[in-house]
């Protein structure tokens, strides 16, 4: 660390950008994760608020809550410590001021998806709906008469529930008969007892169906097969893996060049007798400190940044994920060094001083 | 006292063709508080006689005995040891650290050896070498014969039973050069060291106790100064 620290000091402006390159590379990492884990939330947060264990639907619809259909006989016919139905809908809200995609959740209220109200009253009579909390941001207000696409029925605003949204849309909860009026208008005599799954809790959820046509899903499963949810997860982390490789060639470069630079003057600490050992630590000291100041200043900046956005952004900063990232990155940078270690392990102390 | 000594030393260079004779059959002795010159024309085998001595080159044939020690035989990890205990080296390039200051150039080989001298004898050292008001400063702020006596200084700060030095003077114009080499007297017979320098320059071979001429790989005793 002597070595490594009293080079720093007196080269202040070399390791500064050097390290400001490094906090550059660490702030994008921690702001796409930021957005990675945004994305996900927009997509998933209802079902994690369902602590389910997995989800029942058929086995045509390909894992896809939006082409299973099924009946409320087959439902009952799911065997597990808790079920609940789900029937689901996407369409179109309109206050008569703001419009919005909105996924349409029919459920009983005495099931476990019934979600828990923060503002407002339950759901209880026919057309009343308990919408997700983001919508408040949107405008949306308790007492609000919303008009669906593709039907007259009004729905009405009776409670907000939390942040609550599915595959990018905020969620209505209400009962299932009020669904499937919306759902199927005149036809909902015939279609009454229609649902497309069943949401399940209990140990070995699998065994939950006989019935050869139904499919249990696990829920990370039912989330992965989200429409666009892995794409877009596996584009923002091939981002940020990308952003470590390029990280680590900088530092390899950076690195390289300085200790070049001073190959004469390794090579004569080595006629001395210091060791390249001793050396190689010293770098790999520098490295170390270069990038642990720089991710940590690149996460207090993008924490910084994530304060002042606006909420329309869907981006939330997952610490733990954070933490693990900026770890990596330092690390990535260690291996960078790895070139210079080699290059101060090779210098032939002889040539050095000269014949 | 015998510090140093090396029994039929030889070192041969490439082979065939291209095979040098750098070094031949060689015996050489050296005893404690001897401040030995080697001169010779530019070719001759001084370095490579150097740097047999200094641990950096094994011998073709023969050996090389520090301190009661065979040091031809070891491997470069032990060698490496042997150069950071026994041996200060004054080159002819400086070998300072340029991102440290004078005083750190010292706590730098704190970190890597024990055993060193205590701050009242780097002050005395300091102070013989006239270098005390250039403690803080870099390398870069120094003169060509500042920055050499730091070097000196350098390799004497280890306490090492033997200095070596390869034309210490080379940069320097002469008065620089006789300053030098009266540090290095008065260093070898304060501290008890054996100092050989290596020098073209046959001007300085008056400050020794004895002058040995190198001939195209051959070592052979020129003067004795006090016997
Ligand atoms: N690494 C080496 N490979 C081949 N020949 C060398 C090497 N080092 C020195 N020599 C040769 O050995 C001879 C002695 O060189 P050196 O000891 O450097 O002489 P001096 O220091 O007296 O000028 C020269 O002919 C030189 O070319
Ligand atoms: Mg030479």
């Amino acid at each position: 660390m002597f070595l490594a620290w009293n080079e720093i000091i007196k080269n202040k402006l070399r390791f500064t950008l050097i390290t400001g390159v490094l906090l550059l590379v660490a702030y994008l990492v921690f702001f796409l994760s930021g957005l990675a884990t945004g994305l996900k939330n927009l997509n998933r947060e209802a079902v994690d608020n369902w602590k389910a264990d997995a989800v029942v639907l058929t086995e045509e619809s390909d894992k896809s809550l939006y082409q299973s259909s099924l009946t409320i006989d087959q439902a009952q016919e799911v065997k597990a410590d808790e079920t609940a139905i789900l029937g689901q809908m996407s369409a179109i809200a309109n206050n008569g001021d703001k419009k919005t995609n909105v996924s349409l959740f029919g459920i009983r209220s005495d099931e476990f998806l019934m979600p828990a109200i923060s503002e407002g009253d339950p759901f209880s009579a026919d057309k009343e709906v308990v919408a997700d909390a983001s919508l408040k941001e949107d405008g949306f207000k308790i007492g609000d008469e919303l008009s669906i696409s593709s039907t007259d029925i009004k729905l009405k605003i009776v409670g907000f529930m939390e942040s609550s949204r599915f595959n990018a849309s905020p969620v209505l909860y209400m009962d299932l008969d009020t669904l499937n009026r919306v759902k199927y208008g005149e036809a909902v005599e015939a279609n009454e007892d229609r649902i497309n799954a069943v949401v399940i809790r209990g140990q070995e959820p699998e065994k939950a169906v006989s019935d050869n046509s139904l499919e249990v899903i696990e829920t990370e499963t039912f989330i992965k097969n989200l429409p666009g949810y892995t794409e877009q997860n596996l584009t923002l982390t091939f981002m940020i893996y990308f952003l470590f490789i390029i990280s680590s060639v900088i530092v390899a470069i950076f690195l390289y060049v300085l200790t070049v630079q001073k190959i004469s003057m390794f090579g004569v600490m080595k006629a001395q007798g210091i060791s390249s050992f001793y050396l190689s630590r010293s770098v790999i000291a520098q490295t170390f400190l270069l990038a642990f100041v720089g991710v940590a200043f690149g996460l207090v900046l993008a924490l910084a940044t994530g304060a002042f956005l606006p909420a329309a952004v869907p981006v939330s900063f997952d610490i733990p994920t954070m933490l693990i990232y900026g770890g990596i990155l330092v690390v990535v940078a260690i291996a960078g060094a790895v070139f210079s270690v080699l290059t101060i392990v090779r210098i032939d102390p002889l040539k050095a001083i000269g014949g | 006292m015998t510090v140093l000594e090396l029994q039929q030393v030889t070192k041969t260079f490439g082979s065939g063709r291209t095979k040098v004779e750098a070094l031949k059959e060689t015996n050489f002795r050296a005893n404690k508080k001897e401040l030995i010159a080697i001169i010779g024309p530019s070719g001759s085998g001084k370095s490579t006689f150097l740097t047999i001595v200094g641990g950096l080159l094994s011998p073709t044939s023969g050996e090389v005995i520090l301190n009661g020690k065979t040091i031809s035989g070891m491997v470069e990890r032990e060698r490496s040891q042997v150069r950071l205990g026994e041996i200060g080296f004054v080159l002819q390039a400086s070998n300072l650290v340029p991102f440290l200051t004078v005083d750190k150039q010292m706590k730098l080989l704190d970190q890597v050896k024990k055993g060193n001298m205590d701050n009242k004898e780097l002050k005395q050292l300091y102070d013989d070498l006239g270098i005390e008001e250039l403690r803080k400063k870099y390398p870069a702020d120094l003169s060509g014969g500042e920055r050499q006596r730091v070097a000196i200084a350098k390799a004497l700060y280890t306490n090492p039973s033997i200095i070596l030095a390869d034309e210490p003077t080379a940069s320097l114009d002469s008065d620089r050069a006789y300053e030098v080499m009266e540090l290095l007297k008065h260093e070898t017979k304060s501290k008890e060291t054996t100092t050989i320098v290596v020098t073209h320059d046959i001007r300085l071979t008056e400050y020794c106790d004895k002058v040995y001429k190198m001939t195209d790989g051959i070592l052979t005793l020129e003067g004795n100064g006090d016997e």
